[in-house]
């Protein structure tokens, strides 16, 4: 431990230290950025890819925040993202669209779900019930529409139906408006 | 080198940071759900404790003692980012499921502890063994730890993606509830009665 | 206002600090052994835990975003932390000595507590506004709080029972926390 020296010394070697942090920072940050972007669009481009498996790149249409696959230059659909407050948490949902308003399919992005009980919308006994589905066709069984609860956990499948239907409904009318 | 050896050896089992001194449990107990999360866990907090250890042992003489815990603080404290931002950039998935607990390693109290209590006042060799040793201590426990959860909780043992075996009769009808978080009180307050069974001391 | 409400019994009872997000360990296992030092350790945390919340906000939105510094957050907030902990402490000591007495000792304790790093990264990565910010602050505080009662009030018990000899202490004390945790996990599902 250095001695203790005149009032302004502790100061002065504080500001140097954090003229350091700041300066590693700004040089990691710089190195790193670019990466973490890539790694972002990769996470989306990596589901987008189970959706539509034929494309061979995406657009991203930042005014209306939606994913446009691409296969050889020609669109393959669309998809957006859905959030849904579930069980335990926000769910957050991949929704991908043929070119007319059928649903192609969706992808689990995210959810903290009970491990066991909600945790299994991400399994594809569930997620494969999707598929083809018209708008008012995505409701649970119970309610009049096409898919069928995960035994214990309604709340988290009527989360997971509930949130893609209203986002698909929401994202419609957005465009509808605006064209 | 005896006293390089002696300083290793000391964080494996007899101060071993989780079990016998209790410290730095946040991120033990959050995130040990799966084996990957505790080998990158263990990874990341040993390089930032490795490189905290070095670069204050290497400053030690020059600090002002007034101002000492915040500039062990700052030190940490970049460290840390410089890991985060690493991992976000290169291991995405893998930064993604450990979540805020990466940042978090900032306040874990053995790494400030060891700035104070080691660093701060011994060579940077023994500081390197000292963090060596700790790092490994932490590991072995989160992995222990993570290993029960992972195979009581999934009834399945995956690494990185690859899938290593399924544990008979639990591959279909895992305990799901070592998986929730009352299932990390359980897992760490038994292996402690067992190891106070077994005669090690785990200090108050 | 519902949706206040629900961040405040979300962070205070679904999303508890101490049982299903792991922060604040250290506390809830080492000042729950007597009533009257978990209330004064709660309420420190929660004092703390709000004004930190009120003040990185605003650092967080109106200084590091503006500047692309995004990646500065956790060394500013930690020194953050670390200095309102100290004008707290300052401030209690020349105001309050009653006060004093009864958290003094538990504040410098908070430096290095990550249920307050926590709730600050949790207010950014949930994108809560300010005065979201402020409720999930209280929220998360008043449920640490409450844990930290509960479980003094069953460790007094607990140190007059007879459990195996291997067990008394602290892996009975994570085996409590374990049950608590089972009664809390009943709050699951009360927020839509």
């Amino acid at each position: 431990m250095g001695t203790r020296t005149n009032g302004f010394f502790p100061v002065i070697f504080l500001t140097l230290i954090v003229f350091i942090s700041v300066a590693a920072l700004t040089l990691t940050d710089a190195i790193t950025k670019d990466k973490i972007e890539l790694a972002k669009e990769d996470e989306i481009a990596r589901m987008l890819i189970t959706l539509f498996p034929q494309m061979d790149g995406f657009t991203y249409d930042e005014q209306n925040d939606l994913y446009i696959p691409l296969a050889e230059q020609q669109p393959l659909g669309r998809a957006f993202i859905a959030e849904q407050s579930g069980y335990s948490g926000v769910i957050s949902i991949l929704v991908g669209l043929e070119p007319d308003t059928t649903l192609r399919g969706i992808r689990i992005i995210f959810q903290q779900e009970t491990p066991g009980l909600g945790a299994k919308i991400v399994e594809s006994f569930f997620l494969q019930q999707f598929p083809g589905l018209a708008v008012d066709d995505i409701k649970l069984t119970k309610k009049g529409g096409k898919v069928d609860a995960i035994t214990g956990a309604t709340t988290s499948s009527s989360a997971v139906v509930e949130g893609v239907r209203k986002a698909i409904l929401d994202k419609l009318n957005q465009l509808g408006r605006e064209t | 080198m005896h006293s390089f050896t002696k300083n290793f050896l000391r964080g494996i089992i007899r101060s071993n940071p989780t079990f016998i001194l209790l410290l730095g449990l946040c991120p033990t107990l959050a995130v040990s759900t799966s084996l990957d999360n505790a080998v990158g866990m263990s990874v990341a907090f040993t390089c930032v404790l490795l490189a905290s250890n070095i670069i204050i042992s290497l400053i030690r003489n020059h600090v002002p003692v007034r101002v000492r815990i915040p500039v062990f603080i700052v030190i940490i404290a970049t460290l840390v980012t410089i890991v985060d931002l690493m991992l976000q950039g290169f291991i995405p998935a893998l930064s993604k499921s450990l979540g805020m607990y990466i940042p978090l390693i900032v306040v874990n109290c053995i790494i400030l502890g060891r700035a104070e209590a080691f660093a701060s006042k011994n060579s940077t060799t023994n500081s390197i063994a000292d963090a060596l040793g700790i790092g490994i201590g932490f590991a072995w426990a989160m992995i222990l730890i993570s290993l029960i959860r992972q195979l009581l909780g999934t009834g399945k043992l995956d690494l990185f993606g690859r899938h290593l075996f399924t544990v008979p009769g639990l591959g279909d009808n895992p305990v799901a509830i070592f998986l929730l978080p009352m299932g990390a009180f359980f897992v760490i307050g038994v292996l402690l009665a067992l190891f106070r069974w077994m005669g090690v001391s785990t200090g108050e | 206002m519902s949706n206040l409400i629900a961040i405040f019994f979300g962070m205070a009872l679904v999303n508890n600090l101490v049982l299903v997000k792991f922060l604040g360990l250290c506390p809830f296992f080492g000042v729950s052994k007597k009533l009257g030092s978990a209330f004064s350790m709660g309420v420190a945390v929660l004092l703390v835990i709000v004004v930190a919340s009120a003040v990185t906000w605003p650092i967080f939105h109106f200084l590091l975003i503006p500047y692309g510094a995004e990646f500065m957050r956790t060394v500013i907030f930690v020194l953050v932390i670390a200095s309102l902990v100290q004008i707290i402490e300052m401030t209690i000591k020349r105001t309050n000595l009653t006060l004093y007495n009864a958290l003094g000792i538990y504040l410098p304790l908070i430096t290095t507590n990550c249920a307050v790093l926590g709730i600050t990264f949790i207010n950014i990565d949930q994108a809560y506004t300010f005065s979201e910010s402020i409720i999930a602050a209280l929220g998360a505080g008043a449920g640490f709080t409450l844990v930290l009662i509960i479980m003094s009030g069953i460790r007094e018990r607990l140190d007059m029972a007879d459990p195996p000899l291997a067990f008394k202490g602290t892996p009975i004390a994570f085996i409590t926390a374990m049950f608590l945790g089972l009664c809390f996990l009943a709050f699951r599902g009360i927020i839509r």
